[in-house]
């Protein structure tokens, strides 16, 4: 995105690897960096690896060795670090994982009222909103079952917002949904990227990536193939892989 | 071909099978021809029936007090037990099925420890040891013994319960939690926990109803509960059969409430979501 100040360094990812107990190497010496307020769109191949890399971002996978670093504080054994990070970074997943039990309302208020201590009219306030910004105020009392998708994982990005997370994690977001409700939760994503927050986004939606993407990492077998300006990746791909790769999915 | 028979015997049944009123005339009959059964059977061996001598047993009217009988004092032994032992039976199963996910390796060992040695042993013998080997040593009173000793024993069967309930809840639950920063508690309390409730509370209905039926065993270490009452009743007045019938139908109606609450409960709980 053109005109956009990045800043410092928020997240770095110093040559992690991954493997399943079953063998499966799902992350090989990876590495990155990431500058606040940027975009980078990760897309690659099934089974490339691009959910782990973003489930170890926030703690929800152990990786076996290397450095990840989230604003200064180290990804490690220490619960406390991986406590703190976890608050920071904010996670979208494909299938939404609302709280079935609880209404929209109850499900954005909670991490607010346990994690960040607010009492229940501070964290409805927030909450209340961000259900306007995401376009569904009107839904606060509704259970997740009565929504759509589209309207469920609007609720799901405000759950995350709530926390006021310094990173955003998006694993293919939009890929469970129906084609007409893509563009309402593309929409909330483009308007967080435009405020300036810094997101890692998995996803195939190549019109995204080219209207907010700053950079694309295109990932296979674990690793990074290639990785530079959106531009460049899609119209102008050096390695002969990720050329493959761009013809199937355009 | 099977499939086709099935189907035609299915149509001419159906009215007859599915009327509310074929269920209950099905019950009477079967009642009926057990009641006779019976009524043969004792009149061969001579039984003298004297239903109107059990009454005073559940209760009585003396000079216009009501006055409740040795059994209905037996039932109240009976539900004191149960309801402490379904507290404490619920508490160890939780808790152990919680040891058993966590991350300790300690925990996860006594955990396993807990659940084969109670589950390898008969509960009388459970009972029996806690009775007249722990009881002595820590100066417990046998309520306490036997409270002991049916939580322990029905806490195992529930930690399985508790366990299926919780591995049942979605994997994205968890980390739906996770990545919102809940501790752990958190994530028990208000994530996991409402949602295993309805996977377990049938099976845990199963469970109680059993502990119920399994309390009977107390009367073994000269607790007056139901089962030690309707012995002594008998030891004194030969009244066998009545007895035996009156005290299972009392066991009856406990469990029949129990179920009907727990159906309730499901109920609830089925609507508020
Ligand atoms: N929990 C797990 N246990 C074992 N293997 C796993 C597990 N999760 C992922 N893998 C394996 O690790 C590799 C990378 O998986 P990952 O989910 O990161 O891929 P992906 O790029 O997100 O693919 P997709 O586009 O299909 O979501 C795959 O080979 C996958 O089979
Ligand atoms: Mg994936």
């Amino acid at each position: 995105m053109q005109g956009k100040e990045l800043g410092d360094y928020i997240i770095e990812v110093e040559r992690i690897r991954k493997t399943f107990p079953d063998g499966v190497q799902a992350l090989y010496d990876f590495s990155t960096r990431i500058r606040r307020s940027e975009v980078v769109v990760v897309i690659g191949p099934s089974g490339a690896g691009k959910s782990t890399f973003l489930r170890c971002l926030n703690g929800l996978e152990d990786f076996d060795s290397g450095t990840i670093t989230i604003d200064g504080i180290p990804l490690d054994d220490n619960k406390e670090n991986r406590f703190e990070i976890r608050k920071e970074v904010g996670m979208v997943f494909q299938l939404f994982n609302l709280f079935p039990h609880m209404t929209v309302l109850e499900n954005v208020n909670l991490a607010q009222m346990l994690v960040r201590k607010k009492n229940h009219d501070e964290a409805t306030k927030v909450t209340m909103s961000l259900l306007e910004k995401v376009g569904i105020p009107d839904k606060a009392q509704s259970y997740p079952s009565q929504l759509s998708g589209g309207q469920q994982q609007r609720v799901a990005i405000a759950r995350a917002l709530a926390m006021v997370p310094k990173v955003m994690l998006f694993d293919e977001a939009t890929s469970a949904l129906d084609p007409e409700m893509i563009g309402e939760v593309l929409d909330v994503m483009k308007t967080l990227a435009q405020e300036g927050m810094t997101m890692v986004v998995v996803t195939h939606e190549m019109g995204f990536a080219r209207e907010v993407g700053d950079r694309v990492i295109f990932m296979d077998e674990g690793r990074t193939v290639e990785e530079g300006s959106v531009e460049q990746i899609f119209s102008n791909p050096q390695k002969e892989r990720t050329r493959q790769f761009i013809g199937q999915i355009l | 071909m099977p499939p086709v028979n099935n189907k035609r015997s299915r149509r001419i049944w159906f009215p007859v099978i599915h009327s509310p009123w074929s269920d209950v005339i099905k019950f009477l009959l079967v009642l009926a021809a057990l009641t006779w059964l019976l009524y043969r059977g004792t009149e061969s061996l001579g039984y003298n029936w004297q239903w109107h001598r059990v009454s005073r047993y559940i209760v009585s009217v003396k000079d216009g007090q009501v006055i409740f009988g040795p059994l209905i004092q037996g039932l109240l032994v009976t539900l004191r037990i149960c309801g402490w032992s379904l507290v404490f039976s619920f508490t160890f199963g939780l808790l152990t099925a919680l040891l058993r996910m966590s991350d300790s390796v300690v925990g996860r060992g006594v955990a396993r420890c807990y659940l084969e040695l109670i589950r390898n042993t008969p509960l009388l013998v459970q009972l029996f040891f806690l009775y007249f080997v722990v009881a002595p040593v820590l100066n417990i009173d046998r309520f306490t013994a036997g409270v002991l000793a049916l939580s322990l024993f029905e806490g195992a069967y529930a930690s399985e319960i508790f366990r299926a309930g919780i591995v049942s809840v979605a994997r994205g639950q968890w980390e739906a939690a996770h990545s919102l920063g809940l501790s752990t508690f958190h994530l028990y309390r208000y994530i996991i926990l409402p949602q295993a409730i309805r996977y377990v509370l049938p099976p845990l209905t199963s469970q109680a109803v059993a502990l119920i039926k399994d309390s009977a065993l107390v009367s073994t270490i000269a607790i007056y509960d139901l089962t030690m009452q309707g012995q002594v009743i008998i030891s004194e007045t030969f009244l066998t059969f009545e007895i035996w019938f009156t005290v299972a139908a009392i066991y009856l109606v406990l469990t029949v409430i129990l179920s009907t609450m727990a159906d309730i409960m499901a109920y609830g709980l089925k609507t508020t979501s």
